[in-house]
């Protein structure tokens, strides 16, 4: 069963994902409008198994997130799929380098989002 | 004797300084020149401080501006978004009604061929039978009606997709908002150089967190994508590449 923890500052962008999760038949999820919220919410919630992070957010960043998260031996396993309007390599390499599972560059289309859902999971 | 040196010690003095007088009658008309100069420049000078320090003081108002249309556009686009959900639940519940309805109908079907099965054989009821079961023919159409629903629903799920613009544009007008600060911060800087500006006055507000992506587009080509996919594909081939030789 997976529980889902859909971080952005963005409550349209939040929304987007969420609705989208549902359309492929996922129905538990959290939300996070920063990094910082997203390890209170891991913190405090151990079903959490799916992490998808943005990544220009205020406070914490998502690729701060993201090696926060590989940095906790608790955590370190949680797949994480990165859904940024970053599109360029740089920045794909560098996501990748902090161990993030997968990458969606917006405006993403909910075959996208399917594909890469699938993908994390058959891999883990 | 004394008082004789002393009187040529002063006319080499006086010599002296007529040189120097000399030397500065030369100067005269350049120093004349340069305030000339200085008099024209230094109302031009009052004038680019005062106008860097208009263009200051409507900074932060453009700033807000911009603040206040992010704000608008993510209120308006959660109010599409929320349209588009209950549509989107009242198209759900509407189709459930229609699938119990078209449940129901198969079901009368059913009953009404081993009504049919059971009567005797008799042209009047024969007749009625055919008739009914022209009506029943409406079916197809309500099976049409339940596609066309489950398009409307994909449509307005394909609506909300297309909101994440509203992410988009406001990563870029965030990204201006910053360019903004630095042009202000670099207006005060000058300013400063000037003359002796009042910063008090000046609402110094840049914009510190970078929770925005200037090169943020609202592209729907998938080239980008494949581009990421390349990228991952190649790391993740990489990795297993060094997993193998570790295990050769």
């Amino acid at each position: 069963m997976l529980k889902f923890l859909v971080v952005d500052d963005s409550i349209t962008m939040r929304r987007i994902v969420l609705n989208s999760l549902k359309n492929l038949g996922y129905n538990d999820f959290v939300e996070a409008n920063d990094g910082k919220e997203a390890i209170e919410k891991l913190s405090g919630d151990a079903q959490i198994n799916f992490i998808i992070t943005d990544w220009n957010m205020p406070v914490v960043s998502g690729l701060e997130l993201v090696k926060a998260i590989r940095g906790s031996e608790k955590l370190s396993k949680i797949p994480i799929l990165m859904v940024t309007t970053r599109g360029i390599k740089e920045d794909i390499m560098e996501a990748l380098q902090a161990k993030v599972n997968n990458y969606i560059i917006k405006p993403f289309t909910p075959a996208v989002l399917k594909e890469k859902i699938e993908q994390i999971l058959s891999t883990n | 004797m004394k008082t004789f040196e002393n009187m040529n010690q002063l006319f080499s003095k006086l010599d002296e300084l007529k040189i120097v007088f000399g030397k500065g009658i030369k100067l005269i008309p350049i120093i004349q020149s340069l305030i000339d100069f200085m008099k024209e420049i230094v109302p031009l000078i009052n004038n680019l401080t005062q106008s860097i320090e208009e263009s200051n003081s409507k900074i932060p108002k453009a700033t807000n501006q911009i603040t206040k249309v992010t704000e608008a556009t993510e209120l308006a686009t959660t109010e599409i978004l929320d349209i588009v959900d209950k549509m989107s639940a009242d198209i759900s519940d509407t189709a459930e009604m229609l699938k119990k309805v078209m449940e129901r109908d198969k079901k009368k079907s059913e009953i009404l061929q081993k009504i049919k099965a059971a009567i005797p054989a008799d042209s009047k009821i024969e007749e009625l039978f055919n008739e009914y079961e022209k009506l029943e023919k409406n079916k197809i159409a309500l099976n049409t009606i339940g596609e066309s629903l489950q398009k409307i629903k994909a449509d307005a799920y394909n609506i909300t997709m297309s909101l994440q613009v509203q992410d988009i544009t406001s990563q870029q007008l965030a990204a201006v908002k910053h360019l903004i600060g630095s042009v202000q911060m670099k207006l005060v800087s000058l300013n400063n150089n000037l003359i002796e500006a009042n910063l008090d006055n000046i609402e110094l507000k840049l914009t510190s967190e970078h929770s925005f992506d200037a090169n943020a587009d609202y592209t729907k080509s998938p080239e980008r994508q494949e581009m990421a996919d390349s990228i991952i594909t190649s790391h993740n081939s990489t990795s297993q590449t060094e997993v193998d030789k570790l295990f050769s």
